[in-house]
C-alpha cells in the first residue's frame, strides 16, 4: 500500500509537467504581445516595453522562459490579470471556495439520489420501480442544466418566493443564506450527475447480485436487505467510486452555464469573463488549477479503489 | 420415525421467453438423520435445481410444487423469516465454485462469524472463537491468521474448506453439497470428501451430495438417487446400486467409472446428451439414448417400481438381469 502510494505519486509528477508544458505552449500561441497590453497608454515608449519584457523574462530564450515560469508557478505566482489588475493566484483563491462549495454540495446531492436509485432499480430490475428510475435518469441526463435552472428559479424564486433567484453569500458570512443561494444550482448540477451515477450503480449492482457470493449470503439465512446493502453493494461500489471522483472533478472545474444562470461567482463565471475579455493569464491560471485538481482527484480515486478492494490492497 | 428431510413430488418450472419449462418433474426422496444421500446425473438433469428448490434459493422466475419437509416442517410454505432461520441454521449448502462463492470484499473469518451471529446469540468474541475453532476443524493451518485473510489469498481447496466451516458452524442437521469437489484437483477432492465424511460422522449432520461423478458417490454416500432429465430413474443403497444397477441410464453412467464389480453388465458410455427441458421426449425420457429401448418406451412413462428390497427403478425393461446373463 505505502509502496503503491509512492509509485502513484511518482507517476503524477510527469503528468503535471506535461500539463505545464501544454499550458506554457498555449501561452506562446496566444495572439497579442503581452508587453504591449501591459504597457497600456505607454505602449509607444520602447524603453517601457523593454523594461516590461525584462521583468516578464520575455527577452530570454523559450526554454529558459519555461523554467522561470514553472518556478514562479510553483511559488504560487500565476501571473497578473490584465483586466482585473490583480495577481491571478489571488483572483483564483477568491473564487475557489465558491466552486468548491457548489461542487461538493452538488456531489453530495448526486450521491444521495444516484446511488440509492441505482440500487433500487437493480434490485427491482425489470419491474415498475426500475422503469421509473431509468425514465427519470434519462430525463435527468437529457435535460439541459440551464433550462432546469431557469425552471427552478421560476418555480422557487418567482412563484413561491422561497429562495433567492441569484447571487451568492459566502459560508463564512451567513451559512443559512449561503445554503439558500447555492442549493438550487447545486441541485441542478447534482441531478445531472445523479443520473450518471444511478446508471453505473445499477449495472454494477445487477452484476453483483448475480454473483455466487450473493447466493452464499442468502444460503446463510441473511435478510435480503443485508445481502443487498452489504454483500452486493460493497463490491458494486468499487467501480462507482472511481466514476464519482471523475464526476467531482468535472464539477470542480466550474459549471459554466449553471453559474451563469444563477450568477454564482465561481470558476465558471471567472473563465467566461476572462475569455470574453481576452484575459489570458486568468484563463491559463484556471486551466492549470483545474488540471491539478483533476490529477489529484484521480489519485484519490485510485487510493480509494485500493482501500475498498482487498485484492489490490495486499498486492 | 419421521425422516429428517422428506421431498415428495417436487416439481420446478421456470417461466422463460419460450414459455414454461419444467426442469424438475416429480422428484421424491427422504433422508434419515446422519445419512448421506448422493444425487447423480449428467449435466442438466435438474440436480442443482432440486437442491436450490429445497433451500428456496431458486431464481424469481421459478415455481416449485410438491412438498419439502424438514424435521416435519413444510419448507415450501414457510414464511420468509422462518425460511431465513432454517437456511444456514437447520439446512446449509455449499457450492461448486469455491473461487467465487466467498465474498471477495470480506475476510473469511468475518464471513463465518456472520453466519454464526445470524443464527445464535454468540457475542462477537465468542463467534470469533467458534469460527477459528471451525477453521481448525476443517484443517486450515494457522486458523487464527487465516481468520483475517481475504478469500483471494486462499487456494480453491482452502476456500472450499472455509465454505464447509461456514456451513457447519451453526450445526445444521442437513448439509447440501452441490458438486463440492468438481472444481478441485484429484488429491484435494479426496481430502475434501474425507473431511465431509468425518464431519458428518462426528456431528451427525446428514448430507445430500450432488455430483455427476460416481467415484465421488462411492467415497461418501450411503444411498444413491439417479436423476435423468428432471426425474428420478433409480434409487438404491450404494452397494446395491453399484452391484446391480437396474436402469439402463445408471448402467451407462457406470461405463464411465472404474469397474467396482465384475458382474455389472458393461455398456459403452452413453451416446448423446441430456435433452433440454424445453423438449423432453414423450414416454421414457431416456428412450432416444437407450440401447434397450422398445416400442412401449416411447409412449408410456415408466413408473418407479420396486426391483429389489429398497431398490426402485423406472424402466419397462427392469430388472435387467436377463441382459447381463446374455452378455
Ligand atoms: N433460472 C432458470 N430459468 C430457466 N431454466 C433454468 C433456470 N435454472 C435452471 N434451468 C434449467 O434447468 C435445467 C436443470 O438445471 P440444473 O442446474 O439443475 O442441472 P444440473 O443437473 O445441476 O447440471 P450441472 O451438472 O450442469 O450443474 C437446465 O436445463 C437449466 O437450463
Ligand atoms: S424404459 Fe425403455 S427407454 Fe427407458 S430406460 Fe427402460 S428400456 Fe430404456
Ligand atoms: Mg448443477
Amino acid at each position: 500500500m505505502a509502496g503503491f502510494l509512492v509509485r502513484r505519486v511518482g507517476q503524477i509528477i510527469p503528468t503535471l509537467l506535461f500539463v505545464s508544458l501544454l499550458i506554457f505552449g498555449l501561452q506562446q500561441l496566444m495572439p497579442g504581445d503581452p508587453a504591449l497590453i501591459l504597457a497600456g497608454e505607454e505602449r509607444g515608449d520602447p524603453l517601457v516595453l523593454a523594461q516590461i519584457r525584462a521583468e516578464l523574462n520575455l527577452d530570454r530564450p523559450l526554454h529558459e522562459q519555461y523554467v522561470l515560469w514553472l518556478f514562479k508557478v510553483l511559488q504560487g505566482d500565476l501571473g497578473f490579470s490584465w483586466r482585473i489588475r490583480e495577481p491571478v493566484a489571488k483572483v483564483i483563491l477568491e473564487k475557489l471556495p465558491v466552486t468548491l462549495q457548489l461542487g461538493l454540495m452538488a456531489f453530495v446531492i448526486a450521491c444521495l439520489i444516484g446511488i440509492p436509485a441505482g440500487i433500487v432499480s437493480a434490485v427491482k430490475k425489470d419491474q415498475p420501480a426500475d422503469w421509473i428510475a431509468n425514465g427519470v435518469a434519462l430525463a435527468g441526463i437529457s435535460t439541459p442544466n440551464f433550462w432546469l435552472g431557469i425552471m427552478m428559479i421560476l418555480l422557487f424564486s418567482v412563484h413561491l418566493g422561497w429562495l433567492p433567484p441569484s447571487g451568492y453569500v459566502a459560508l463564512t458570512v451567513d451559512w443559512r443564506q449561503s445554503l439558500a443561494t447555492t442549493i438550487m444550482p447545486a441541485f441542478v448540477l447534482g441531478t445531472g450527475i445523479a443520473a450518471v451515477l444511478m446508471r453505473h450503480t445499477r449495472s454494477a449492482m445487477v452484476q453483483a447480485m448475480n454473483q455466487d457470493y450473493v447466493r452464499t449470503a442468502r444460503a446463510k439465512g441473511l435478510a435480503e436487505r443485508i445481502v443487498v446493502a452489504k454483500h452486493a453493494l460493497r463490491n458494486a461500489l468499487v467501480p462507482v467510486i472511481t466514476l464519482g471522483a471523475l464526476e467531482l472533478g468535472t464539477l470542480l472545474s466550474g459549471a459554466v452555464l449553471t453559474e451563469q444562470v444563477f450568477t454564482i461567482p465561481g470558476f465558471g463565471k471567472l473563465v467566461v469573463d476572462a475569455v470574453f475579455n481576452r484575459d489570458y493569464p486568468v484563463v491559463q491560471g484556471v486551466v492549470l488549477v483545474v488540471a491539478v485538481i483533476y490529477v489529484l482527484l484521480n489519485l484519490a480515486a485510485d487510493v480509494l479503489y485500493i482501500l475498498i478492494n482487498p485484492r489490490l490492497r495486499h498486492a | 420415525m419421521t425422516p429428517l428431510l422428506e421431498v415428495r413430488d417436487l416439481a420446478v418450472s421456470f417461466a422463460t421467453d419460450e414459455g414454461t419449462v419444467r426442469a424438475v418433474d416429480g422428484v421424491s426422496f427422504s433422508l434419515a438423520p446422519g445419512r448421506r444421500l448422493a444425487i447423480v446425473g449428467e449435466s442438466g438433469c435438474g440436480k442443482s435445481v432440486t437442491a436450490l428448490a429445497i433451500m428456496r434459493l431458486l431464481a424469481p422466475n421459478a415455481r416449485a410444487q410438491g412438498s419439502v419437509r424438514l424435521e416435519g416442517e413444510d419448507v415450501l410454505a414457510a414464511s420468509d423469516s422462518r425460511m431465513r432461520a432454517l437456511r444456514g441454521g437447520r439446512i446449509a449448502m455449499i457450492f461448486q465454485e469455491p473461487m467465487t462463492s466467498l465474498n471477495p470484499a470480506f475476510t473469511v473469518g468475518d464471513q463465518i462469524v456472520e453466519a454464526i451471529r445470524e443464527h445464535t446469540d454468540a457475542s462477537p468474541s465468542e463467534a470469533r472463537a467458534q469460527a477459528i475453532a471451525w477453521l481448525a476443524r476443517v484443517r486450515i493451518p494457522a486458523p487464527e491468521r487465516r481468520f483475517d485473510e481475504y478469500p483471494h489469498r486462499l487456494s480453491g481447496g482452502m476456500r472450499q474448506r472455509v465454505m464447509i466451516a461456514m456451513a457447519m458452524a451453526c450445526r445444521p442437521s442437513v448439509l447440501i453439497a452441490d458438486e463440492p469437489t468438481t472444481a478441485l484437483d484429484v488429491t484435494i477432492q479426496a481430502q475434501i470428501l474425507g473431511l465431509m465424511r468425518e464431519l458428518s460422522e462426528e456431528t451427525g449432520t446428514a448430507i445430500v451430495l450432488i455430483t455427476h461423478d460416481l467415484g465421488v458417490v462411492a467415497e461418501l454416500a450411503h444411498d444413491v438417487l439417479v436423476m435423468y432429465a428432471g426425474r428420478v430413474v433409480e434409487q438404491a443403497s450404494l452397494d446395491t446400486l453399484f452391484r446391480t444397477p437396474q436402469h439402463p441410464y445408471t448402467v451407462g453412467l457406470m461405463g464411465a467409472v472404474p469397474r467396482l464389480d465384475e458382474e455389472v453388465a458393461r455398456l459403452a458410455t452413453i451416446e448423446g446428451t441430456v435433452p433440454s427441458p424445453r423438449a423432453w421426449p414423450p414416454g421414457c425420457r431416456f428412450a432416444p439414448r437407450c440401447p434397450f429401448v422398445i416400442e412401449r418406451c416411447r409412449t408410456e412413462v415408466p413408473p418407479l417400481a420396486e426391483v429389489g428390497p429398497g431398490h426402485v427403478a423406472a424402466c419397462v425393461q427392469a430388472p435387467l438381469d436377463r441382459f447381463a446373463a446374455a452378455a
